[in-house]
């Protein structure tokens, strides 16, 4: 446990230092300062338009910075050689795999804090209400086992595939996770549907994560919604987030041990 | 795993890898997809309707999260379309704002009466084949925000005012809005009207006498006496329920249900409505309709429809609105044709004229085959003529008795005739290019006269003594 948590530490040391995620954070606290203005470009009340506002910019900067931060994680260490320093150690290639990853998101659940904190900020200075603010830590909690998710994907798939693809592939994989999945979902269940879509459609949402199952903004944003075991469902998701992290995990130890580095 | 049989450990790792991926899809689809589904999806029930119709980039954008904002921004720019009266335009942004974010209660309404009204008016645009769009709207609204009566009642609003015929569906979607707490008091007025409008006289005075309650205990409650507008609305209710006894005395209503005969009630004996009518093609897709009704009092107005013969959903003077609820189309059926409008019936004649040749894609005529109808239904009736012919049309009668039909509409009599049109008759074309095309009901009499000069008054077939 204890080269894990090193490299690890490391990992969350050498992320925070990295220019490229600071400039996506400071974009994205600087989108977050400015929302309260866009409530006037809508015809909706401001608080509702800054809430869907306000979660929409840390689920789309978080998921940028989980890709950022991993697809370059594990091919950067192998192109500066500093793995090879790393793996000389009493360190298990499993152990540097896991430890990166829980680095990576680590590094990004600091950035998410700091982008919850100035949304609580944000609600309590121009809206005057604290508790609303805090009540959105619940929607950034859940996107931040999201993130985790997607973190998993990406360092899965960079055992075996370069930087600037799995950017995209990941990204992909995201947006058919997200947008995708109730599409997928209605088709595949849909009796009308062709036989081989709906086989395919099947496979998309019972294989690829379950993004949408973290979109949990609505009630959040529209609280006359009704919400019938909310604490269920948050533990439902997340049994399902860290099994699925599990298994992607499981897979690139699988392919990073059989790795040529 | 230096110590471990590799490959052995490998394999148990693929197999751990197996058992977690199995346990993870039927996890996400038993146990979390369906509640989020439920209960968090933008769009109740999970069928994400951004997917199918959005633009990549305003997928990206949804997807993002900012639905709301950019649903809002949207529907500003569509209040410049209004202004300028652009009201084609207006469609796609309602539908966009409505997919981004469908709690947009507002837009849901404002859509629906401007799908329900600006293109069905008769003075700008009387295309009925949107009412289904505005109905189908309407029922999404209600469906994407189901703890405000919002929706349901302006749904029960179209019924009652738009389609003005299918009580029944309005009281429906009534009751609904009744159900949410948030109704406020003055629209659940509304409800005992619908219910004398669907024929069920008893069950409004029930509902006139249950707000009459609410309103008396509002007034308890408001110990100050401040609450002016409960006083304002227990005197309203006050006035309906008086207004409801008389009518229902005067109707034979309490009569009919004490088995008595009804002898010096208005509705009896059934008043002779001598209706009859002629239809001439003047021109190329335009009609003269003319006709008699021998009711004096101004305020009747005859529904008259030409549609294809086989249009679809069609039913006898009118369309099954709501058979496609589930599915919003905002571009009607372009390839079929229906057409209604009021025959407004001035000193007992009705004399108008339908001019379809000037927009084509409203009336394209593309079946050789059509139909003329002639409608009236004593509940939709005013109320001067409903005391006359009473809620069900039980004052109504004509010498012609093929004209009144207690068929049509079950529990009622209504005044329907259908006559045939064939294509060529109304583009005249082939045989009918150098004919005189009139088609008329057997009785219709032709007198020559003018009939919008007040002294020639009497000249119904049937009404008059020979």
């Amino acid at each position: 446990m204890r080269p894990i948590l090193a490299i690890a530490k490391a990992t969350v040391g050498e992320a925070v230092r990295r220019k490229v995620l600071l400039i996506i954070f400071f974009i994205a606290a600087l989108l977050l300062f400015i929302a309260p203005l866009l409530g006037v470009l809508s015809a909706r009340s401001e608080k509702t338009v800054l809430t869907g506002f306000v979660l929409g910019i840390v689920q789309l900067s978080s998921a940028v910075i989980a890709i950022t931060l991993t697809v370059y994680m594990l091919p950067n260490e192998v192109e500066r050689r500093t793995i090879y320093t790393i793996l000389s150690k009493p360190v298990q290639r499993y152990q540097f795999l896991v430890g990166k990853y829980l680095g990576a998101i680590s590094a990004l659940a600091i950035m998410m804090g700091f982008m919850g904190l100035i949304t609580v900020a944000e609600f309590a200075i121009f809206q005057k209400d604290v508790a609303k603010g805090i009540s959105l830590l619940q929607g950034i909690a859940m996107f931040f086992v999201q993130m985790s998710l997607l973190s998993a994907v990406a360092i899965f798939l960079s055992t075996f595939v370069a930087p600037l693809v799995n950017f995209f592939l990941s990204g992909g994989i995201y947006l058919i996770g997200t947008l995708g999945f109730p599409f997928f979902d209605s088709f595949s269940r849909n009796p009308n549907s062709p036989a081989l879509g709906k086989g395919m459609a099947w496979l998309v949402t019972n294989i690829l994560p379950n993004f949408a199952s973290y979109n949990v903004q609505n009630p959040l944003i529209n609280p006359e919604t009704q919400i019938s075991n909310p604490l269920m469902y948050a533990l439902n998701a997340v049994i399902y987030g860290v099994v699925y992290i599990v298994v992607m995990l499981i897979l690139g130890m699988i392919v990073f041990d059989r790795k040529e580095v | 795993m230096a110590g471990v049989n590799k490959k052995g450990f490998r394999t148990k790792l693929i197999a751990l890898a197996c058992i977690l991926g199995c346990f993870q899809a039927g996890w996400s689809t038993f146990r979390v997809y369906p509640t989020w589904k439920e209960d968090y999806s933008p769009v109740k029930g999970g069928r994400d309707l951004v997917s199918g119709s959005l633009s990549a980039d305003q997928m990206l954008f949804a997807l993002a999260g900012f639905r709301e904002l950019i649903a809002g921004i949207l529907w500003v720019r569509a209040d410049s379309f209004f202004e300028t009266g652009n009201y084609d335009a207006i469609l796609p942004i309602i539908r966009l704002v409505t997919f981004l974010d469908p709690h947009q209660i507002d837009v849901y309404a404002t859509g629906m009466w401007h799908i329900g009204y600006n293109f069905t008016d008769e003075d700008q645009r009387s295309d009925r084949r949107y009412l289904p769009s505005a109905l189908a709207l309407g029922a999404e609204g209600a469906k994407q925000n189901d703890t405000t009566y919002e929706l349901f009642f302006e749904e029960s609003w179209l019924w009652y005012h738009k389609i003005d015929d299918d009580y029944p569906k309005a009281v429906k979607w009534m009751d609904e809005a009744y159900k949410r707490p948030d109704m406020l008091p003055a629209r659940k007025n509304l409800l005992g009207r619908l219910y004398e409008r669907n024929g069920q006289a008893d069950k409004s005075l029930e509902n006139w006498y249950k707000l009459l309650d609410v309103a008396q205990k509002r007034i308890d409650d408001d110990k100050q006496g401040r609450d002016f507008q409960a006083r304002q609305n227990k005197d309203t209710i006050i006035s309906n329920l008086d207004t409801t006894i008389v009518r229902m005395a005067q109707r034979g209503f309490f009569a009919g249900k004490e088995g008595r005969p009804l002898t010096d009630y208005d509705v009896n004996p059934p008043f002779n409505v001598g209706f009859s009518a002629k239809v001439v093609v003047t021109a190329d897709r335009v009609l003269r309709v003319q006709g008699t009704w021998n009711v004096l009092p101004v305020g009747t107005r005859i529904r008259f429809i030409l549609r294809d013969k086989n249009y679809k959903n069609a039913v006898e003077g009118g369309l099954l609105w709501d058979k496609e609820l589930d599915s919003v189309k905002l571009d009607p059926p372009t390839a079929e044709t229906f057409l209604q409008e009021q025959l407004f019936v001035r000193n007992t004649r009705f004399d108008k004229k339908i001019d379809m040749s000037r927009d084509p894609t409203m009336y394209p005529f593309t079946q050789d085959e059509y139909v003329m109808e002639f409608y009236y239904n004593a509940r939709s009736a005013p109320q001067h003529i409903q005391d006359k012919f009473g809620w069900n049309g039980e004052g109504m009668t004509d010498v012609n008795p093929d004209y009144i039909s207690t068929t049509i509409r079950p529990g009622q009599k209504c005044l329907f005739y259908s006559m045939p049109i064939t294509r060529d008759q109304l583009l005249l074309r082939g045989e009918w290019a150098d004919k005189p095309v009139v088609i008329k009901t057997k009785n219709y009499v032709e007198t020559g006269k003018d009939y919008n000069k007040s002294d020639n008054l009497f000249d119904v077939p049937g009404a008059k003594p020979k």
